[in-house]
């Protein structure tokens, strides 16, 4: 494994984040995790589908089954209202957070 | 890695199949891509698909996180989360279960096998420790024991007439005393002669027992008269049933015991035994003349009854003793030569009848408990492991989102599932044992109220005390790997070498324990058989071999004159002497180890009074030396010639001579049986020692008297005991005695007619019980402990598969990889062993009394059975070690 490990909670705000631009299959959320922090953030493979399911038990996300490109059958997550707010929420915390823990680094 | 398992078996229900078959297929898309997309980077596809796959996890755990989560969120509303919450860890515990069969097996069989053999052995000592005894308030009743102090060793005797009657009169710490004498007597008239224990019993008998009637009446004051014997009976349940169909108005009615009609009064429940515990007819003191000379009652040295007694409220035993004691001393003073050295011990019922096996299942206990605390170890071991083994699956799980109080449910469960299949296994050892174990009990050793039957408190109290320190020891290292960092776990794989056996300290400490405990239990094992094995190897002086024998009791009435006797003593000679294969007919006053014989004293030319030397007295026919195969040293048997009227002589034994004539041949003394010179006898023949009535005292203890052996026709006796020397089958001959009997008087009942051979197996049986069921114990111990050096070998190896893949693809040949195996195998054998040597010469203090010409440190013992743990860590450190040889080295660095 490559990367550093998340934080708990932290995967539910990045799956979140990447859902809201448009809705996506596991896999590809995976890889877009992994690519738009050009690596640095890799998720631990195995977590990423209880964190969707759990996301989805919570009303964050709601799913349903479409095609992929290559025409596969394939569970497609989106965010919901409650989620985008959510999302809001801890965005917020979690920048304060950074900032904070940044502040203190850059003394 | 394991296959995807597409095939389930316990799928948690239909309805469910769609949602369970939409996770498969969502995590089988994403495993699909991602080999897609490791393939366009240039691996191989077989590769990539591999390489997916553990980037993923265990996709299996994934699936039943997903399934979980699926099925909280169902049963959120409505339906109780706990409840299915339960059901869905235990279908999770049986999954988990099944695949890996090798540690269930081995869990389920340890649980099993303690547990049974315990509760076994439980059962046992619960229903002879613990049962009540067939008395009213038991607690509070007592033995009063005559006890003959020689040398300092008090040995038990039984309590002369008068003797009873001071001890009755002067304590005052016994409520009521009654004196009981029993023998076997002759139930003739209306059906067939059989043979019934007879009690003969003082005043306050029933009561002090807490007896009444069934039916009908017990004795009336005036029937314990002495001087005026009134023939009435009381009877058991189970005779009454027998000899007058049960039938209420045969009450009054006559049964003939040893040829006197006795009226029957009373019946009693058949639970009652009497003290005996197997009599079932009672007759009143006066009626002593039913079975003995009424004399006897007159006599201070006749020591023949017992005694029983309650103490009074408010007294203990020490109390009581002390009294009596005090008496004993008394009486000695008053009586100086019919008491000397003469007092009394009380003793408790339980302590009276369980005897020396009382202290035998205090050993078994605690030989249970050892072997509890073994498989306890072994539980804890195998949990240890699986716990550690299971620690990525662990953290997996937490890191899924599951709580650490979630997996410490579901571990649980995985526990009690594993001790309800041990349990259910436990319990079928436990009651097959018990009934393979019961019938083996030799007679003698528990008293006859002991029914030993599985104990439901026996059972419980075994599996709470595995239970308790097993489960316990194994669920805190459990809990505490799933508070592990997680994190650094996830990163650590399975597949980092770990060290060689130094590392995991707790389980080596159990099994080093495990392996000393056995080897303690072993060493108890082996001195009991060796001691064992002593006594069989006793020379007891007799040829058991092809001699058949049965005890007679001539009733006074009909035999009433020493002709009479006679006369039949001559006629069974004859007739026995007939029957196949016969070449030798022994009659007698008893046989060794049949029955007991009377002590009587001896005097020398010139002795006085307190010169007496006490001895056995046999009275025998000439045939009896050549029967029971006596080797004569000097002089000659008994013979033809040693009639009625002629000169009266005895043969006495070896060990007799040395203690009566020390520097000179005894052959041609005269010894007198009265200090004034009268009953003389010639001695004319010196014999090997024949041991009569036990195996272990010394000969030549001076409390054990020797033997000396008068003519039978020069003293007629009524208890007679008749034995043959054939080359026949003594199947075969064993029931044409018994007819020869009938023939001549069929109103005289066989008694314990048996190959002679059976008597020895009886007196050894103790040992030979305590030696067969040790030897259960410690090889069950034995088992246990090796499979707990299996568990941490096999553990071990599977630990280390990467590094010994290493040193075999580095050159180590399969050899050296299986010695080094099996060489940590012996190193944890060999530290059990030298812990347990030290436990063992410690704890064996313990066997001590049971051991018989055996030291407690006996070498032998040590060296075999240290030899014999070896040969067991051996075989358990084999299959771990071909399992390391037998594993490619590309392999092994591949998996994982």
């Amino acid at each position: 494994m490559s990367g550093s490990d998340l934080f708990t909670g932290t995967l539910d705000l990045l799956i979140l984040r990447t859902l809201s631009v448009e809705p996506l299959h596991g896999y590809a959320i995976g890889r877009r995790i992994r690519e738009g922090s050009e690596g640095v953030l890799s998720v631990e493979e195995g977590a990423l589908y209880p964190a969707l399911h759990r996301l989805e038990g919570k009303g964050f996300l709601e799913s349903e089954w479409g095609k992929t490109d290559t025409g596969r059958r394939a569970k497609f997550y989106r965010v919901t209202r409650v989620g985008a707010e959510h999302l809001g929420v801890e965005s917020a915390r979690w920048a304060e957070f950074s900032g904070a823990v940044h502040a203190i680094l850059d003394r | 890695m394991s296959r995807w398992p597409f095939e389930r078996r316990f799928r948690p229900g239909q309805i469910r199949s769609d949602a369970d078959a939409d996770i498969r297929e969502e995590i089988e898309l994403y495993l699909d891509l991602r080999a897609q997309e490791l393939e366009e980077e240039g691996l191989p596809p077989d590769e990539a698909r591999r390489v997916a796959r553990e980037r993923f996890g265990k996709p299996e755990q994934v699936e039943d996180e997903l399934r979980r989560q699926a099925h909280t969120r169902r049963t959120r509303e409505g339906t109780t989360v706990m409840m299915s919450g339960l059901k869905q860890d235990l279908g999770y515990a049986v999954r988990t279960l099944r695949r890996s069969p090798g540690f269930t097996a081995v869990a389920v069989l340890t649980l099993g096998l303690a547990l049974g053999g315990n509760t076994a052995i439980f059962s046992v000592v619960d229903a002879a420790l613990l049962q009540a005894l067939p008395f009213e308030d038991h607690e509070r009743l007592v033995f009063v024991n005559g006890v003959h102090v020689q040398d300092g060793e008090p040995a038990f005797r039984g309590a002369s007439y008068p003797e009873f009657r001071d001890w009755r009169e002067r304590a005052r710490s016994i409520d009521g005393m009654s004196a009981v004498a029993n023998f076997e007597a002759a139930l003739t008239g209306d059906g067939t002669a059989e043979r019934a224990m007879v009690e003969v019993v003082s005043e306050d008998y029933f009561d002090l027992l807490g007896v009444r009637p069934l039916v009908g009446r017990l004795f009336q004051p005036d029937e314990y008269a002495l001087g005026g014997a009134q023939p009435v009976a009381i009877v058991s349940e189970a005779l009454f049933e027998r000899r007058f169909e049960g039938d209420p108005s045969a009450l009054g009615q006559q049964l003939i015991v040893n040829d006197i009609p006795l009226t029957v009064v009373g019946v009693v429940a058949e639970a009652f035994g009497g003290i005996a515990l197997d009599a079932e007819l009672w007759v009143p003191e006066p009626m002593i003349s039913l079975g003995m000379s009424p004399e006897i009652l007159d006599s201070r040295g006749s020591r023949f009854l017992n005694v029983v007694g309650r103490l009074s409220a408010g007294t203990d035993v020490e109390a009581a003793q002390a009294e009596l004691e005090a008496i004993g001393s008394a009486l000695e003073a008053e009586y100086p030569r019919a008491h000397e050295d003469r007092s009394a011990r009380l003793q408790g019922f339980r302590d009276g009848y369980l005897g020396d096996t009382g202290q035998l299942l205090w050993v078994f206990l605690g030989a249970g408990a050892l072997l509890l605390l073994i498989a306890a170890a072994n539980v804890a071991n195998l949990l240890l492991v699986r716990a550690h083994g299971r620690t990525k699956e662990i953290v997996l799980r937490r890191a899924l989102g599951a709580g650490g109080r979630r997996i410490a449910g579901q571990l649980l469960t995985e526990s009690a599932t594993l001790a309800v299949m041990g349990g259910v296994l436990g319990l079928f050892v436990a009651s097959s044992s018990l009934s393979l174990l019961t019938p083996l009990i030799p007679d003698g050793v528990l008293p006859g109220y002991v029914e030993p039957r599985l104990s439901p408190a026996a059972f419980v109290f075994s599996l709470v005390a595995l239970g308790v320190v097993g489960l316990g020891i194994g669920l805190v290292p459990a809990a505490s790997s799933a508070r592990v960092d997680l994190a650094s776990r996830l990163r650590q794989s399975s597949k980092v070498s770990a060290g060689g056996p130094g590392r995991f300290r707790p389980q080596h400490v159990f099994v080093v324990a495990q392996v000393s405990m056995a080897l303690a239990l072993m060493v108890g094992a082996g001195l009991l058989t060796r001691s064992f094995q002593a006594q069989l190897g006793v020379d007891t002086g007799v040829e058991y071999e092809g001699v058949g024998a049965m005890s007679l009791q001539l009733p006074r009435t009909r035999y009433d004159t020493d002709e009479a006797v006679r006369a039949f003593d001559r006629e069974l000679e004859r007739r026995l002497a007939l029957l196949p294969g016969v070449s030798s007919v022994s009659l007698s006053s008893d046989l060794p180890f049949r029955n007991g014989s009377s002590g009587a004293y001896i005097f020398r030319e010139g002795d006085g009074p307190d010169d007496r030397i006490r001895f056995h007295y046999h009275a025998v026919s000439p045939g009896f030396f050549e029967t029971i195969g006596v080797e004569l040293l000097r002089g000659r048997f008994l013979d033809e010639t040693d009639v009625e009227g002629a000169l009266p002589v005895v043969v006495i034994t070896e060990t007799m001579e040395r203690r009566v004539y020390p520097d000179e041949s005894a052959v041609g003394k005269t010894m007198y049986l009265r200090p004034d010179g009268t009953l003389p006898a010639e001695v004319v023949g010196v014999i090997a020692d024949v041991r009569f009535r036990d195996v272990t005292t010394s000969l030549f203890a001076d409390a054990n008297s020797p033997d000396a052996f008068f003519p039978l026709r020069q003293r007629a006796t009524l208890r007679l005991e008749a034995a043959v020397r054939t080359t026949a089958e003594l199947s075969t001959v064993l029931p044409m005695m018994r007819s020869t009997v009938n023939e001549l008087d069929p109103n005289l009942p066989v008694a314990q007619l048996a190959p002679m051979a059976e008597a020895f197996r009886t007196e050894t049986a103790m040992p030979r019980f305590a030696a067969f069921l040790m030897t259960i114990f410690s090889v069950l111990a034995a088992v246990v402990a090796c499979v707990g050096i299996y568990g941490i070998l096999a553990f071990s190896v599977g630990q280390r598969s990467r590094e010994i893949a290493i040193r075999r693809a580095i050159g180590a040949t399969g050899g050296s990889v299986a010695r080094s195996v099996v060489g940590d195998g012996v190193k944890l054998a060999a530290a059990g062993m030298v812990v347990g040597a030290g436990v063992a010469m410690f704890g064996s203090s313990v066997l001590e009394a049971f051991l018989f010409q055996v030291e407690r440190s006996d070498p032998t013992t040590f060296v075999v059975v240290g030899l014999g743990m070896v040969a067991f860590a051996l075989v358990a450190a084999i299959v771990p070690a071909v399992r390391a040889t037998r594993r490619q080295p590309a392999e092994a660095l591949k998996a994982d």
